[in-house]
């Protein structure tokens, strides 16, 4: 096949000239005509029983349209899962009890934002207050406050209990015992949020003829219609959500939020647009943060570091609804799988609620802390039987062809090449031998590593992406996809790959994109699918689109297929490229001699053609993908032993991606994420007292800034390559490396001072207070 | 609050045009840009002067405009980012943004861009330092800062070249 123009070249964003100017238009930057504002009354109790809502006085406040509660609505409950074992659980507005401080009670609509929120301050809630529990632990234990009382499928002797998951094979018992060495440790985490800069916004447009048009910041527009028109009553085709640009999203903008529904009600109810916006105190306290884990880990090696068997116990904290922690503790179970051959395993998984927020998936979604207790034990182990952090690593890592224990097929697996790869660009070996004997000052180094794997494009709603690739009459381009730039470049690398399969230069192709009502359906941009499952998608659409032209064309020139080929948007004879029809001239025949047909293509894709769904979030089984990305990272800090404080010197990032559509872009994601992991290890903390989020700005939530840059290297390990009309296995790059950069920094730590770290964040107190313990 | 305010007539010089406004006191110049003036590149992300989202200039100077009264600008230059671009013809620093990825989801994007255009006015050649120092106040959560550095080096470069 010829040569690459567009897939694999670092090219400029789409979207970036919008963005540079100021042009591009967020959610938040609508206006239509006549919109009001939109504001919600949030639950100050933690967990109560709500008795009365008397409106009266707020709908009487000048500039007020309308006020609504739970009453006004049809009470149809919601969740980020919806099965029979984990029925909907929530009300888009509160109804009869409130599960957590922020919860939303009501809603006002009025002409400004001061009339909103006066109206809000009128709104009289009578509660009963209930006892309330916080720690997932003391919530499970029988006799602690019920959250859901009657929730009905999970069966355990413990309370609260919103979901389980249980999974394994072989025999772990018998794994132990023949192992040569055992050791079980507990990992926690903290709570941390997305740290988007554009909040939660929706505004919505309830038009006369029954029409509801939604923007609003989000990660796919589908699903966002499904459960608005669910809740709200309305058929899916009443339901329009379009797309404004989004100001990063990173986990928290996926599933129904009570604004979008009360937004849209209210617009339904006053025949004018109202907005929301989320303030950036309501993002802190009220909206969905990540997922804090207990992880507990034992594992069973021979002498030579070979893993016999291994047993994990995971406890989520799922706040007050179920939000996606009953996902969480299923993923987890993958990210413990995944990387390394376990041929005895045991999993048991527990979400529980407490009457904290709800918790939403999170870049990683759960893989961070998986990996951060994997990872730090593995160093023990190694350490323990005098084998090196690369050796031990090496010895269970996965190949290329290998089956994994639900199925899936690891088709290519470039984890070992990482690993020597990231080992050799680092001196790794080197490092942690010298370090054994230089100990001595104030100042510290050591280095670390970490391995991870990420899956892509799962089964999940609505389980396909679709692609349109339309031929405008000057042989340019429409793409039409329902799939959302988020930030990620979404948009360009589509284009990139129409480009390729059409070589077609990308400023010939126009995106329409994220549009429920003209755009084909999309898995979404959460589910780290977009390149494999929406690109192949494109890829499909512009090979049906080319087929056409070629197919005019070598009947026009008298040739067969084979012998053409295309270039500048002209296809011509192989050798002959004089004897030549544009594209342009193509359409204009397709139009005469096909009946009209102005060349339309479509594609579509999804992965795991041979599933009927996903696998079972209660046992494991069933498929979950067959695109699995791969990487190690490695972390050197300095740690000052007097202050406490850590310094990341320098991270690196061996990735195998398949291969890089965009290598810009990839780099983008990949330094985006170690930048997030820092902030993870070191200086994000959401503190939290009895449900109630004791710093919510970034004052005092300190997120990276440019003075925290981290010196970030990447090591490309390619394991496919494209090829025009062939489909393709490139796998994800958006979530995949925030995981194992946090493990290899506890690994760099430990190295640097001897202090083992079991928990997130990597606080000056903690590495102080190992300090004393070792002295 | 909901009676209506005594409105005062002002008149803002935004991106060298006069607009003559009626506005209340208390509100902000962010808003008023945003919605008074339709200028929405300039962006809300806290509100409270936490993450630069929204600076501008005032009189050449970089301000946070969610913190800055509107009434306090009245006879002062104000430029924002719809003001950067003449004819549509980027500027060495949006150029140098978008080659090197400074650019991912945007939203932090016309705040950088301009205090970083102030930057490049006062020191055409500034060190790691004074980029932080200038940029310590901008947060974005989608580069980790390293094509933002890079983006504002090369614009440094694309300066001298033009010179």
């Amino acid at each position: 096949m010829s040569e690459l123009d567009y897939v694999g070249k670092r090219i400029l964003r789409k979207d970036g000239p919008d963005k540079v100017t100021g042009k591009a238009i967020y959610t938040v930057d609508l206006q239509l005509k006549r919109q009001l504002v939109g504001k919600i009354l949030r639950s100050p109790h933690a967990h109560a029983r709500i008795l009365d809502i008397d409106t009266s006085l707020a709908l009487e406040v000048p500039g007020v349209k309308a006020v609504i509660t739970g009453k006004d609505t049809l009470g149809i409950k919601h969740g980020f899962v919806e099965t029979p074992r984990y029925p909907a659980d929530q009300y888009p507005l509160a109804m009869d009890k409130v599960r957590f401080i922020g919860e939303e009670v009501a809603a006002v609509a009025a002409t400004d934002v001061y009339a909103a929120d006066k109206a809000l301050g009128l709104i009289k809630v009578t509660y009963e207050p209930l006892p309330a529990v916080f720690d997932p632990e003391e919530a499970m234990i029988p006799g602690a406050p019920e959250i859901h009382p009657s929730h009905p499928k999970v069966k355990e002797d413990q309370v609260n209990i919103g979901g389980k998951t249980t999974s394994g094979w072989g025999d772990v018992e018998a794994g132990f015992q023949e192992a040569d060495y055992v050791r079980e440790d507990r990992f926690e985490s903290h709570l941390r949020t997305h740290g988007f800069l554009e909040p939660h916004a929706t505004v919505a447009s309830y038009e006369p003829d029954g029409k509801l048009n939604v923007w609003t910041s989000s990660m796919g527009p589908f699903i966002k219609r499904a459960k608005l028109a669910r809740t709200l009553g309305l058929p899916q085709s009443s339901v329009r959500v379009r797309k404004a640009y989004v100001g990063g999203a990173f986990g928290g903008k996926i599933d129904l939020y009570s604004h979008e529904f009360c937004a849209a009600l209210l617009s339904m109810k006053t025949s004018r647009p109202v907005e929301i916006i989320a303030t950036r105190e309501e993002v802190f306290t009220a909206y969905r943060h990540g997922q804090p884990m207990i992880i507990t880990v034992k594992t069973g090696v021979k002498k030579d570091g070979t893993i016999v068997a291994q047993e994990f116990k995971t406890l989520n904290n799922s706040g007050g609804y179920r939000g996606s922690g009953v996902v969480v503790i299923f993923l987890v179970w993958g990210f413990a799988m995944v990387p390394y051959r376990i041929p005895n395993m045991k999993y048991d998984g527990y979400s529980v609620y407490t009457n904290n927020p709800i918790r939403s998936p999170q870049r990683g979604h759960g893989a961070p802390q998986m990996r951060f207790a994997v990872e730090s034990q593995l160093d023990m182990i190694a350490a323990e039987l005098g084998i090196s952090p690369i050796d031990i690593r090496l010895k269970n890592a996965r190949v290329s062809g290998e089956k994994l224990p639900n199925g899936d097929n690891v088709h290519n697996c470039g984890l070992k090449d990482c690993i020597l790869d990231i080992a050799k660009h680092t001196d790794f070996k080197e490092k942690i031998e010298s370090r054994r004997t230089e100990k001595k000052g104030r100042y510290q180094k050591g280095i670390g590593i970490g391995v991870s794997a990420y899956f892509g494009g799962s089964l999940i709603y609505p389980n396909s992406s679709s692609v349109i690739v339309k031929m405008n009459d000057d042989g340019s381009v429409s793409l039409l996809t329902g799939s959302l730039d988020i930030g990620q470049g979404a948009e360009t690398i589509l284009c990139q790959i129409v480009a390729e399969e059409l070589k077609l230069p990308m400023e010939e192709i126009r995106v329409v994109a994220a549009d429920t009502e003209t755009t084909p359906v999309d898995i979404g941009v959460w589910i780290s699918g977009n390149a494999y499952v929406t690109g192949n998608a494109a890829r499909e659409a512009a090979g049906d689109v080319r087929l056409k032209l070629m197919t005019i064309a070598a009947k026009e020139l008298n040739v067969d297929i084979e012998e053409l080929a295309f270039r500048d948007k002209r296809i011509y004879i192989a050798g002959q490229p004089e004897r030549s029809l544009s594209y342009e001239e193509l359409v204009a025949l397709s139009i005469q001699k096909h009946r009209g047909d102005p060349v339309i293509g479509n594609g579509h894709w999804r992965t795991m053609r041979d599933q009927p769904t996903h696998p079972s979030l209660a046992t494991t089984k069933g498929r979950w993908t067959e695109n699995y990305a791969f990487d190690a990272q490695t972390a050197e800090v300095e740690v000052d032993t007097e202050t406490g404080n850590i310094k990341l010197l320098r991270a690196v990032t061996a990735h195998d991606c398949g291969f890089p559509i965009n290598p810009l872009l990839v780099e983008g994601q990949i330094d985006g994420q170690v930048s997030m992991a820092l902030g993870h290890a070191f200086m994000e903390e959401i503190m939290m007292e009895e449900g109630r989020t004791l710093n919510p700005s970034w004052l005092d939530y300190r997120m990276p800034s440019i003075y925290n840059i981290a010196d970030s290297e990447h090591i490309d390990v390619i394991t496919e390559r494209y090829q025009v009309g062939k489909p393709y296995r490139t796998k994800e790059v958006g979530e995949g490396y925030v995981s194992a950069i946090l493990a290899a920094i506890a690994n760099a730590i430990y190295d640097a001072i001897g202090v083992r770290l079991f928990s997130t964040p990597f606080t000056p107190e903690k590495i102080l207070k190992g300090l004393k313990k070792i002295k | 609050m909901t009676t209506a305010q005594r409105k005062r007539i002002i008149e803002l010089t935004v991106n060298e045009e006069t607009y003559e406004l009626a506005i209340e006191c208390q509100e902000i110049l962010l808003d008023v840009l945003r919605n008074n003036l339709g200028l929405t590149g300039t962006k809300e992300g806290c509100g409270t002067g936490e993450c630069g989202s929204c600076t501008v200039l005032l009189e050449g100077e970089p301000i946070l405009a969610c913190l800055m009264l509107a009434v306090e600008c009245e006879n002062k230059k104000i430029e924002t980012i719809e003001g950067q671009s003449i004819n549509g013809d980027l500027t060495p620093v949006q150029e140098a943004f978008l080659e090197k990825g400074g650019v991912q989801c945007g939203f932090c994007t016309p705040g950088m861009v301009m205090a970083s255009t102030d930057l490049l006015k006062r020191n055409p050649d500034p060190s790691k330092e004074d980029i932080m120092e200038s940029l310590g106040g901008h947060l974005c959560r989608c580069t980790g800062y390293n094509k933002i550095m890079e983006s504002v080096q090369h614009a440094v470069k694309l300066n001298r070249d033009n010179t």
